[in-house]
């Protein structure tokens, strides 16, 4: 997967959403926002599969500690399509992070790394972004 | 929001406008907006100065800072909310002030992609690139 961009020193802070639009590739297999302290620290890894690692439109998140990966764990909803334009939110406190999904279905995924601020962005793979803001 | 951010492995080409809208933070002596390959490679060094009234931009190769250009057009003000847009043209960057005033600085390096963003002292609220 081609790397894509990396957004430091973000500070986004609990209670803050970080709102991020990008297109995804017409012939997309997967995708990937990492979100954290840095590229060892991850309390989000994002990855939607559309067909990847013997996944099929598939969500799989997981957090990355110290360079060690965490337990994954798998999203049912999928609602991207390879040649789309897709926006994905996310905002976090102590306990979760809450993902908002292109047709605002939400998830959490627990905080396993308990930052107090997310100052990392990098995507990677099949999406390529457009806009970033943080509200 | 930090004072300080930083983007690489951007994918800015010819023709593409940046667009970044943001609050100055209140007790700097300026802000700036840095366009290029990297810090050390900069096609656009854009530096509204509060404590000179002045705009200074600048190009940087190798580390080495290149002729100053200056414009006296300085409507920023330390804790405004402001939105600015970079169009990145073969022979020269075309910046939007707020207040719709444009301002012009070649493209002395003559890249024809951007991968590297900058900024200091404006707490950043959004950046698009289309």
């Amino acid at each position: 997967m081609a790397c894509g961009l990396v957004a430091s020193n973000l500070n986004l802070k609990p209670g803050e959403c970080l709102r991020v639009r990008g297109e995804v590739a017409p012939d997309a297999k997967s995708f990937v926002l990492n979100l954290g302290k840095d590229n060892n620290h991850l309390c989000l890894h994002f990855n939607p599969r559309f067909n990847a690692h013997g996944d099929t439109n598939t969500i799989v998140c997981n957090s990355k500690d110290g360079g060690a990966w965490g337990a994954e764990h798998r999203e049912p909803a999928f609602p991207f399509q390879p040649g789309s334009v897709a926006e994905i939110c996310v905002s976090f406190d102590q306990t979760d992070l809450t993902i908002k999904l292109p047709d605002g279905h939400e998830f959490k995924f627990p905080n396993r790394l308990n930052l107090e601020a997310i100052n990392y962005l990098a995507a990677d793979g099949d999406f390529k972004i457009k806009c970033v803001a943080f509200e | 929001m930090s004072v300080k951010f930083e983007i690489t492995n951007m994918d800015m080409k010819l023709g593409k406008t940046l667009k970044l809208k943001g609050k100055i933070a209140d007790d700097i002596d300026g802000f700036a907006i840095n366009l290029g390959q990297g810090a050390d490679e900069l096609a656009l060094h854009f530096n509204p100065r509060f404590n000179e009234s002045t705009i200074v931009c600048n190009s940087r190769e190798g580390g080495n800072w290149g002729r100053e250009q200056r414009d006296s057009h300085m409507c920023f003000s330390q804790g405004s909310e402001v939105k600015l847009s970079v169009t990145f043209q073969t022979d020269e960057f075309k910046v939007t002030l707020p207040d719709g005033y444009e301002l012009t600085f070649p493209n002395r390096v003559g890249h024809s992609h951007l991968s590297y963003l900058y900024v200091r002292g404006l707490h950043i609220s959004s950046f698009k690139v289309d």
